[in-house]
């Protein structure tokens, strides 16, 4: 008997949905290697790799016209790096229609709660992000979008990659 | 000799009409014969002493630019900031003319990019009407579409002043008023919390944005225009802010190494590089190893701000919650 690995357990969870959160840093990119390289020889997976492009308030702008082009810098970059890595994941073995892109323009306080904000909508069983190893002054000022995800994700697996 | 007014733009105002209005806030003696009635502040370096601004079919009468004290230097001229008479009101304001600024921002050996958002401290200013412990205006559109903010003036002291003249007798000015002044931050940290539960940060927390209004007896947070973009945290900058007030507050002053060093401080030697403040490495934030009578509670919080500090606060709840433990008695 084959088993539907889309179906819900009963937490409501899909089994085997992986969500890489990314941006265009090298610690993403190791985040990807290392799915590509663990999970990709293997059947019944699917892998959403998100990108979060967080939006200033428009007052952040000199003008809308400054804005529009922040965002469209912003998008541009983020499809050119999805593009790469959607190939990193199918190079590794996970068939074309099981790897999903997703870059979201999102307002919030952080990029940690836009991306947990995902994860329970898509109802992801695991959540790969790479650590990007800021000093103890950055994080106390400007935060850390790993240490947070590994606080506050909750019905979901957190692996921060080095 | 030529008296007209030069005009930029057309106004309801005669310059005889202007001069009347000038003439009942300043006396006829000190009443301009030349100056010019300016719509469209763009450049404001043209915005001379004595001409008059006209926004919403309100006159402004300019008068002085005003000066901001940075720490250890000398005040730096704002030339968009300006103090001025209403004169339909017959009333002192601050203008904030636009100034498209891009900082950068150092807080200890970071560099980060800071704007000055005129629309941010507009969008504040409208949320926080009515709010004692935040200074007062309105904005208004200049003809060219400037957001100019137009800010009650404020009559008092910076909070910073108060702190250094209490503070000469350390032992004395925690027990007979740090308890008061801990619970003015109190309050002051409810009104961040405040802007932070509606999406915006104050985004230049100094102890030097806090101003006592002595018309009201109320403590208010002044200065709200800077920006930066977050992606971690974005009230981090502000809970920096804040921690550095109330290391500032319960030390009565800053305590650096070089005050020690100078003042020959047996305390001196107890310090290790944690106990100092985790941005500015000088300042000492375990304040318990030098004034041993701060409670544990007290010294709690303040080693949230230490290069100790293996936790930070993210929020200004978390900031409260802790300092609500905090009891001072003899």
């Amino acid at each position: 008997m084959s088993v539907d690995h889309t179906k819900c357990d009963i937490t409501g969870v899909v089994e085997r949905h992986i969500m890489i959160a990314v941006d265009t840093s090298d610690n993403a990119r190791r985040a990807v290697l290392f799915v590509g390289d663990f999970f990709g020889c293997y059947e019944g997976f699917q892998v959403t790799l998100l990108h979060i492009i967080l939006e200033p308030e428009a007052t952040f702008f000199h003008d809308n016209d400054e804005r529009q082009k922040w965002l469209a810098d912003r998008l541009a970059e983020a499809n050119k790096i999805m593009e790469e890595y959607k190939h990193i994941l199918i190079d590794a073995g996970f068939p074309q229609d099981k790897v999903n892109v997703r870059i979201d323009t999102m307002r919030g306080p952080s990029i940690a709660d836009c991306i947990i904000k995902e994860q329970e909508e898509m109802k992801c069983c695991t959540i790969v992000i790479g650590r990007r190893g800021i000093s103890k002054k950055e994080e106390f000022i400007f935060g850390s979008t790993s240490n947070k995800i590994i606080h506050e994700a909750k019905k979901c697996a957190v692996l921060v990659i080095e | 000799m030529e008296t007209e007014a030069l005009k930029d733009s057309e106004t309801s105002y005669s310059k005889g009409e202007l001069q009347d209005m000038i003439a009942t806030y300043l006396g006829s003696d000190n009443v301009p014969q030349r100056f010019k009635i300016i719509t469209d502040t763009s450049d404001f370096f043209r915005v001379d002493y004595n001409d008059v601004v006209i926004l919403a079919d309100v006159p402004y009468l300019m008068r002085n630019y005003t000066k901001e004290g940075r720490f250890g230097l000398d005040d730096e001229p704002k030339y968009w900031v300006r103090k001025a008479i209403d004169l339909k009101e017959q009333k002192a304001k601050i203008i904030k003319l636009v100034f498209h600024e891009e900082i950068e921002a150092r807080v200890g050996d970071m560099v980060f990019k800071c704007v000055r958002s005129p629309g941010k401290e507009a969008a504040i200013l409208e949320m926080v009407s009515g709010h004692k412990n935040f200074m007062q205006g309105i904005a208004i559109r200049d003809t060219a579409g400037n957001i100019v903010r137009i800010l009650d003036f404020i009559q008092g002291k910076r909070l910073d002043e108060l702190i250094i003249k209490l503070a000469d007798k350390h032992e004395e000015f925690f027990y007979e008023h740090l308890p008061d002044y801990l619970a003015v931050y109190r309050e002051m940290i409810k009104a961040i919390q405040f802007l932070h539960d509606k999406g915006q940060k104050h985004g230049d927390i100094r102890r030097d944005h806090i101003l006592f209004d002595r018309n009201t007896g109320d403590y208010r947070w002044i200065d709200f225009d800077y920006d930066y973009y977050h992606e971690a945290n974005m009230f981090g900058y502000d809970l920096f802010g804040l921690g550095n007030i109330l290391v500032f507050l319960v030390g009565g002053g800053d305590l650096t190494i070089q005050t020690l060093q100078a003042g020959h401080s047996p305390f001196l030697e107890k310090l290790s590089p944690a106990d100092m403040n985790i941005i500015f490495n000088n300042r000492v934030a375990n304040l318990q190893k030098i004034y041993p009578y701060i409670p544990d509670a007290l010294n709690y919080v303040l080693l949230h701000f230490s290069n100790g500090a293996n936790l930070y606060y993210e929020n200004t709840g978390q900031l409260l919650e802790d300092l609500a433990e905090v009891q001072i008695s003899t």
